[in-house]
């Protein structure tokens, strides 16, 4: 933490003494970038700043500002359109798209903030040219430091382009989209023809209360325990099952392992939708398991243990809370056992075979040695991917939505008045939120808590993890 | 000291230039935002516009005929029919392009399900189809969302007077018509197997569950499903509808005398006869021969024709009993239509190519094509459309039936509502307390 602020602290004295002791030159390249460059005769270095500066300027007033002046409201002049019956064809007025508003601001900001550290950058630039020239050191012409990008500045040049990439892709639209969660952009205020505006932190309270008719509060709540609640069973289950299938497959007694193996594998090989879909028929009120327990009698021992309740003809497998968490976890566990075996066999190859064999020698028993070696050597080394598995699981889509959609009825009608289920992560209610309901700035607001539990969660188990010597530790 | 001279001129210019740029931006925007809520800039084919406004003088009587003249460039319009529809609107489209000769024409033609239309369609307006086909529940939100175009005049044929009613109806909102009608088949009704169930058994559902019960079969619904569910509330006289913002609804489920109803639904289904089950579900068991009885829509009509085969039959829904009194059940009556999107930069040929695709002759060899129920009504009186069960049974049903009109708020809580009544209430929950926390739901402000 201190170093950061160091490191800031010292980001802006540079630029301070920069401003301070740089000659006529220097200070002038902070009003027209590249003077610095023209005096030092790196011609070419200079005309490149001065159009970057041109553009930019351009960019501010032709882009930037028009758009910037409309932040504050998101727009003004609603969508209007007059059709002339005798023409044949609609004029429409001058209106503005909330929507582009805000995301060319964004943009605009961005563009903005990259100049202002690309104009900090030239300063120190052209200062260290001053400091060059004044101790009479070599100053690089133009080709001298397109060589230098091909060398020693090779890592730049390389970067240019993933940087680029990871912004355009990834920061922007997820900044928007934070900024959608204060805003009231929803099925009523839908652009183009609506506009939408800020509404400051209204989204994140409703989230919270629990008013009579908005259920929005009570519906978190419950959703965010069974995401906790799934996240820790799924990654626990598919883990140990993995390991212990793999330990088995892997046993000097077991025959055939490698065709076990593959037969695992096959399993990966055909798409999770088509199973899961499949799986869903299978357990469906009418399906085949279902058939088959009525016929060998499961599903009336079943209702005269009260797991079924009696007026049902089949086993909810999938259309009751209770049966339906219990067999999404089953299923989840069948889906993902594979590649938690594949993972744990690598891992079990690794193993130290003189430790285990001094083990033996010493006359530890098989479980001792696996809960003594094996499991500790296990979880040292997969620790960090079971840290990512957690924050998949609780943002895993696929096995809830798929499983579940178009079958599932929640009987809660609480839940049922704020759309949620009782098997909804929080990423399916999402789902569910802005593509039935068009609630993008609840949707907004669950993404950025979802973001939240995610990076609380990752941030402190990997600083527990990986912290210190545990390496030494554990040999 | 020349380039020294030469850079604080640039420099001098530069920071003059930033200056009165920033000074002057400001102004023009600001003047900009006046000039355009007052004058109207023409987005769609400022060229077309310029040439008709021209032409008009000249010609003012027939707008067609100015549009074919105004038309100079390539017409590129995009279509978006479903998937099953495809080969037969190809055909379609190249027909429209024939009954233009003088235009060129580039017309994509892209599948979109009518029924989730409105899902790709409001995603982005603006990126939508010129044209597409849609089920007429989503109107209200589509209008909303400024993706229709009203039909403020007609061109080929009258849209309002050769289509049904109903059909207009249901395209209309707030009194404007905003799609062309193309068929009229998408509500519900009553299929069931005549070797059971004789004509008189089928007006009432108390009659029909006792003779099913007799031969051991079964009648499905999707009771856990509101748009079912209706029927039932609505028959026996509890409102449902949407306000006038479009979004919210207004519900007297829970009203006196509603608790006989939720009473009624719990009773039906307590014999195991009625049972309430999803339609492909229904599918599946009218092919394996539990189901003898369905209410379902025309889009179920082959399953049940092909286990029924001359058994086969269709009827309008049954009545049912509730505190005592029979109600006929209602429903919700369903159209396709066909919409413009205002978006569109061709609109004047968007609204021919829509009226051509619902035109009579159009839907004439829909109902020929794929067997769908023609919503105009010359169509709708041939013979071989009166002698199809499924669409004279809707045909009977049109009398009880409602035009869709209901907010997204409705759907998950009378789904669960329905999911509880037809499992019998297990939690006792007192009834009135039930429908007044769906009714809750149902009514709930949009946030």
């Amino acid at each position: 933490m201190k170093k950061a602020l160091n490191a800031i602290g010292n980001y802006f004295k540079n630029l301070g003494i920069a401003f301070a002791k740089g000659d006529v030159w220097v200070k002038l390249s902070s009003v027209v970038m590249g003077a610095g460059y023209f005096a030092r005769k790196q011609i070419v270095n200079g005309v490149i700043m001065l159009l970057v500066e041109i553009l930019f300027i351009v960019m501010c007033i032709g882009y930037a500002a028009p758009n910037l002046a409309k932040f504050g409201t998101l727009g003004t002049v609603q969508f209007e359109q007059v059709f002339d019956p005798l023409t044949m064809t609609s004029t429409v007025n001058d209106y503005d798209n909330s929507f582009l508003i805000l995301l060319n601001s964004m943009i605009s900001l961005f563009l903005i903030l990259v100049f202002i550290l690309f104009w900090i950058a030239n300063m120190k630039t052209v200062y260290r040219l001053q400091l060059k020239k004044e101790n009479g050191q070599h100053i690089n012409n133009f080709r001298e430091d397109v060589r230098s990008m091909f060398n020693e500045k090779f890592h730049i040049t390389l970067l240019t382009l993933p940087v680029i990439g990871v912004i355009l892709m990834n920061i922007l639209p997820i900044l928007v989209l934070v900024a959608v969660a204060f805003t009231n952009y929803d099925q009523q205020h839908m652009p183009p023809n609506s506009l939408f505006t800020w509404v400051g932190w209204t989204n994140f309270k409703n989230l919270f209360t629990n008013s009579v008719t908005v259920t929005f509060g009570y519906s978190f709540k419950k959703v965010l325990v069974w995401t906790l609640e799934w996240a820790v069973l799924a990654t626990f289950t598919t883990y140990i099952g993995g390991i212990l299938l793999a330990k088995f497959i892997n046993d000097k007694k077991t025959k055939l392992p490698k065709m076990w193996r593959t037969l695992f594998i096959i399993a990966i090989a055909v798409p999770q939708f088509v199973t899961l879909l499949l799986v869903r028929n299978f357990f469906a009120d009418n399906g085949i398991v279902n058939t088959f327990c009525t016929s060998i009698g499961l599903t009336d021992f079943l209702k005269s243990v009260g797991l079924v309740s009696s007026n049902l003809s089949y086993i909810p497998f999938l259309t009751s809370p209770g049966w339906a968490k219990v067999m999404i976890v089953i299923i989840n566990i069948w889906v993902g056992i594979p590649y938690q075996m594949l993972i744990a066999t690598g891992v079990l190859m690794n193993i130290p075979e003189d430790q285990i064999e001094s083990a033996r020698i010493d006359g530890a028993s098989p479980l001792q040695i696996f809960v003594k070696i094996t499991m500790p050597y296990m979880l040292f080394v997969t620790g960090p991917s079971l840290i990512t598995d957690f924050v998949k699981n609780i943002n895993n889509f696929n096995v809830i939505y798929l499983l579940t959609q178009d079958v599932y009825v929640t009987s809660d009608q609480l839940l049922a008045n704020s759309n949620a289920k009782e098997i909804d992560l929080l990423v399916t209610w999402l789902f569910r939120l802005t593509n039935e309901y068009y609630n993008y700035k609840m949707a907004s607001v669950i993404g950025i808590i979802v973001f939240i539990i995610c990076a609380a969660f990752t941030l402190i188990t990997f600083t527990r993890t990986i912290k210190g010597d545990k390496e030494e530790e554990f040999q | 000291m020349k380039k020294k001279v030469l850079a604080t001129l640039l420099a001098t210019a530069m920071v003059a230039g930033s200056l009165a740029g920033c000074g002057s931006s400001s102004d023009t925007t600001a003047t900009e935002d006046t000039a355009a809520t007052e004058e109207t800039t023409e987005e769609a084919a400022p060229a077309e516009e310029a040439e008709a406004s021209t032409e008009e003088s000249a010609d003012a009587a027939d707008p067609v005929a100015n549009l074919i003249a105004a038309t100079t460039d390539t017409v590129t319009l995009t279509v978006w029919a479903s998937e099953e529809d495809q080969d037969l609107t190809t055909q379609l489209l190249e027909e429209f392009k024939a009954a233009y000769p003088d235009v060129t024409f580039d017309i994509t033609l892209g599948a979109e399900s009518e029924s989730t239309a409105k899902d790709t369609i409001l995603t982005d307006v603006e990126a939508a189809a010129d044209v597409y086909a849609f089920a007429d529940d989503q109107i209200n939100e589509l209008v909303q969302a400024g993706a229709l175009q009203e039909v403020a005049a007609t061109y080929t044929y009258d849209v309002a007077t050769e289509n049904a009613a109903g059909s207009v109806e249901a395209a209309s909102v707030d009194g404007k018509l905003y799609a062309y009608p193309m068929t009229a088949d998408n509500g519900y009704f009553m299929f069931y197997d005549s070797s059971v169930f004789t004509e008189d058994d089928v007006q009432s559902l108390e009659k029909m569950i006792e003779v099913a019960e007799a031969a051991g079969k079964k009648i499905a619904m999707d009771i856990s499903n509101g748009w079912y569910l209706y029927a039932f509330f609505q028959g026996a006289g509890y409102g449902l509808s949407l306000n006038d913002d479009g979004v919210t609804n207004t519900c007297t489920w829970n009203a006196a005398g509603a608790t006989d109803v939720a009473q009624a639904i719990i009773d039906l289904t307590a014999s195991g006869v009625l049972v309430d089950m999803s339609d492909e579900d229904m599918a599946t068991q009218i092919a394996e021969g539990t189901v003898v009885a369905c209410v379902n829509g025309t889009w179920r009509a082959e399953t049940a024709e092909t286990a029924w085969g001359e058994n086969y039959a269709a009827t309008k829904l049954p009545t049912f009993n509730a505190g005592g009194t029979d109600y006929q059940m209602s429903s919700y009556s369903g159209y396709k239509l066909i919409g413009v999107n205002p978006h569109s930069a061709n609109i004047g040929w968007a609204m021919l190519l829509a009226e051509y695709l619902t035109n009579e002759a159009s839907q004439t060899v829909r109902f020929e094509a794929r067997g769908l129920g023609p919503a105009n009504t010359a169509a709708a009186a041939s013979e071989a459309v009166q002698a199809n069960p499924a669409i004279s049974a809707l045909a009977a049903q049109a009398a009880y039936a409602t035009p869709q009109r209901v907010g997204g708020n409705f759907w998950s809580p009378a789904e669960t509502l329905g999911q509880i009544l037809a499992s019998g209430n297990p939690d006792g929950t007192d009834l009135q307390t039930l429908l007044d926390t769906t009714v809750e739901g149902i009514t709930a402000p949009v946030e």
